[in-house]
């Protein structure tokens, strides 16, 4: 689809022809992020350069009643920046200027389209870093990341990126800017940013965050555990956890996905069911401390082996295996499937006994790299497209993952998002009141529903006239039987 | 003569508000200004306690004592330490934090789902009980400072801690606010890891206890290594009563970037500072901080909550 002359020619005199794209083939480039399966072409892409000419492209974008999906890296992985057919993608790769850096108060002030890792390198030399970290932290942006709020395999000890923003600068969906906390960390008045952060998108742009960066730890060790089973591996977690202990990071991989990393990275992994990495930081006595009672819970618990890295190089080792496992996965399947779900940790060993019956059931292989610490469960499930239905099976087999986490009081997402991937599945684990309250939100920001539509709720169009089954709330499970 | 009302389950905190709301009537939580005064001093249960897992879902009117009393008896806490004995309702309607938020954050760093009642009585729910979830928009989150205005928080699902091992606290002491801040720098730039880090200010002699928590031996050394940055004496758990009595006492809070705590305290002859965070507790009111978009933004999502106004 196309815009109407004149509204293209109003966003080429705000930007400059250099931040408009309108080439079909060039509009291409914009028509997925990591979940490549849905693409949408979209009517025109912008590029702007400043929180003003974000704001003039809203403006416009709402005067004319033009739905718009602001996109960061694209690294995505729930289709969340997959755009509108008819709207104007705004990419903020190009504003990506480091504001400030202030050392003293802890604070760093970026714009969206600074990378992840970038925010860790502009303070490093300092002695401080910034704590979420994705797997994708070299690409992906920090409007991407306040976006979805992400995590990483150490947002176990240190919190997402929810608790490490300070404040935001936002371009409300009808254009105008507001400015939400500041560099302090107490705030009156409800909180917006909160809410604001995780938001997918949907309530607005935020065009520049203050971010809290972390003076880096005095000692880091890394010990990595064999295991004949993940259920062992998952029992250790749980040990640990029990024990008091806070780990900065605590990482599960089967025998499957050791297999893939070992062909792909040669990480020099132990030949056994399953590891399990528990990275300790802080005071040095306090992780020499832990470290020896974390060893210890592991051979108790079964380990065949436990090694702890000598130094960063090998400390690097064990984690270069873990960050390739998906994309080791290419070396042993053709097609893969990557599942995100959350469950209470004490109940990790359940799920993946129910995953492997789920194997037996469809034939399928599911590999299994998690976030054991906090019970973020990523199966991979492998497929070949060239088979017949296989890519159909996968998928099933995928959702009734989900569904086994939803079973034992579980989310549908621990850190990809709902997007436009899941929005379907919401009504299992939110009731249609539940899903109307969090749309009254939306209206106070978006009456229009013009910024990112179609993402995050079910709608008859996306998801078909029948709504998927409605499970108890977890909260309602917990407590007295009652809903509206 | 307001109604005083206490629900004792969900189901009646929204047929309260749903029938207040029918005849136009108004109704305060915590507040007594209402037709209708709402308390949740009968919805004071802990519903679950997931050990294992470092969670816990309880129903709003529960106070930190009793809930931090039973969680003590598996190890745990809810790390939320304000001044006196609220209700974790309170802690988040009121986005209440103590010395402790330097470790452990707030309420929002804390909430992982909440069940709400809604002015016209509405149940909704958000969040979940798991320690990692994005799904969704996180009602908890906005509902942190939210003083009643929202709706009724009936439920919270937390995230707890560990109780340490060993706390021990070291106190030192400053004349001037460039000191202070001097100090406070000192370990800011250091790889201390402290529980709380507080300046109860009051000009000369103003102390900075500072706690850190941990094993045995990791505190020891902290506090040493504590002792040859800053200097100071050893101090024990009085002080953090004082700081919290203080904090109690005060009527402002002031919000600043750390950076600027000379500036922002010039003047200010007594306050309980919490350097890492920005804030300062000071004893007379100051003015709205918040910038005029987001407090016109903040009015629109209260009217969209509750349009009737029913909630005062």
């Amino acid at each position: 689809m196309s815009l109407a002359p004149e509204v293209v020619a109003r966003v080429e005199a705000a930007l400059g022809r250099g931040g408009v794209i309108s080439e079909p083939e060039q509009l291409r480039t914009y028509e997925c992020d990591g979940l490549t399966g849905r693409r949408v072409v979209p009517a025109l892409v912008t590029l702007p350069r400043s929180t003003a000419e974000v704001q003039a492209v809203v403006r416009i974008c709402h005067e004319h009643g033009i739905p718009f999906v602001a996109r960061g890296a694209g690294t995505g992985l729930s289709g969340g920046a997959v755009p509108h057919a008819d709207g104007v993608v705004i990419s903020l790769a190009r504003m990506n200027r480091i504001v400030e850096i202030d050392l003293e108060s802890g604070r760093v002030t970026v714009e969206p389209g600074v990378t992840n890792l970038a925010v860790t390198q502009a303070v490093a030399a300092h002695g401080f870093y910034y704590a979420p970290d994705p797997s994708s932290q070299q690409v992906c942006t920090i409007g991407g990341n306040v976006a979805e709020n992400s995590g990483g395999a150490h947002c176990l000890k240190h919190g997402f990126t929810v608790t490490h923003v300070t404040g935001l600068e936002v371009v409300l969906p009808d254009g105008e800017v507001v400015y939400l906390g500041g560099k302090g960390l107490d705030n009156d008045g409800i909180d917006v940013m909160g809410v604001f952060i995780g938001s997918e998108g949907t309530l607005g742009i935020a065009t520049r965050m203050t971010l809290r960066i972390l003076r880096l730890p005095e000692s880091v060790r890394t010990l990595l555990a064999g295991f004949d089973s993940t259920s062992q591996a998952g029992a250790a977690v749980s040990e640990v956890i029990s024990a008091g202990i806070l780990a900065g990071a605590m990482e599960i991989m089967d025998r499957l996905t050791l297999e893939a990393a070992e062909a792909a990275v040669h990480p020099g992994y132990p030949d056994c069911g399953a590891i399990l990495i528990v990275e300790l930081d802080g005071n040095a006595i306090q992780v020499e401390d832990d470290l020896a009672r974390v060893e210890e819970i592991c051979r108790d618990g079964g380990a065949t082996t436990t090694r702890i890295a000598a130094d960063d190089v090998e400390r690097a080792l064990f984690w270069k295996g873990r960050k390739a496992a998906f994309a080791a996965m290419g070396r042993v399947s053709h097609d893969y499937y990557v599942q995100d779900g959350v469950v209470p940790r004490t109940k990790l060993h359940e799920v993946l006994d129910r995953i492997g019956e789920l194997e037996r059931e469809y034939g399928l292989r599911v590999g299994n790299v998690f976030h054991a610490g906090d019970g973020n469960l990523h199966p991979l499930v492998l497929y070949d497209r060239r088979n017949d239905g296989e890519p159909q099976k996968a998928k099933e087999l995928a959702e009734a993952i989900l569904e086994a986490c939803m079973d034992v009081g579980g989310s549908l997402t621990g850190e990809h998002g709902i997007g436009t991937d899941k929005a379907c599945r919401m009504p299992l684990m939110f009731s249609e009141t539940d899903l109307a309250v969090m749309q009254r939100l939306r209206q106070a920001f978006d009456p229009e529903s013009l910024c990112n539509p179609g993402k995050i709720f079910p709608t008859p169009r996306l998801c078909g006239e029948v709504p998927g089954p409605y499970r108890v709330h977890p909260l309602e499970l917990a407590g007295l039987a009652d809903r509206f | 003569m307001p109604t005083v009302s206490e629900p004792a389950s969900v189901d009646e905190a929204a047929a309260v508000l749903a029938e207040a709301s029918a005849r136009g009537a108004s109704v305060s939580i915590g507040r007594e200004d209402g037709d209708v005064v709402l308390s949740t001093r009968s919805l004071g249960r802990m519903l679950e306690h997931e050990a294992g897992d470092l969670t816990a879902t309880v129903e709003a009117g529960i106070r930190l004592s009793k809930l931090n009393a039973r969680l003590a008896q598996a190890g745990q806490m809810l790390a939320l330490d304000p001044p006196g004995d609220p209700t974790v309702g309170a802690c988040v309607a009121a986005n209440l934090t103590g010395p402790r938020r330097h470790r452990y954050g707030g309420p929002r760093d804390l909430v992982l789902g909440a069940t709400v009642v809604l002015a016209d009585g509405t149940v909704a729910s958000a969040g979940g009980k798991v320690v990692k979830n994005v799904a969704g928009y996180d009602l908890g989150k906005l509902f942190c400072g939210s003083h009643g205005r929202l709706g009724l928080l009936v439920r919270l699902s937390l995230r707890l801690h560990p109780l340490p091992a060993a706390t021990r606290t070291l106190v030192a002491t400053a004349d001037d606010l460039d000191e202070v801040y001097r100090l406070t720098q000192l370990l800011h730039f250091s790889s201390l890891v402290p529980s709380a880090a507080d300046v109860l200010w009051e000009g000369q002699g103003s102390r900075l206890p500072i706690m850190f928590e941990g094993s045995q031996r990791a505190v020891a050394d902290q506090v040493d290594r504590a002792r040859e940055l800053l200097g100071g004496e050893e101090g024990d758990a009085r002080v953090w009563e004082e700081s919290r009595a203080r904090q109690g006492a005060a009527r402002a809070r002031l919000s600043f970037p750390p950076r600027g705590l000379v500036q922002t305290l010039a003047g200010v002859g007594e306050a309980v500072i919490r350097p890492a965070a920005g804030s300062a507790y000071v004893p007379d009111p100051v003015p709205e901080q918040a910038e005029a978009g987001a407090l016109l933004l903040a009015e629109r999502i209260r009217k969209t909550f509750d349009p009737q106004a029913v909630l005062v």
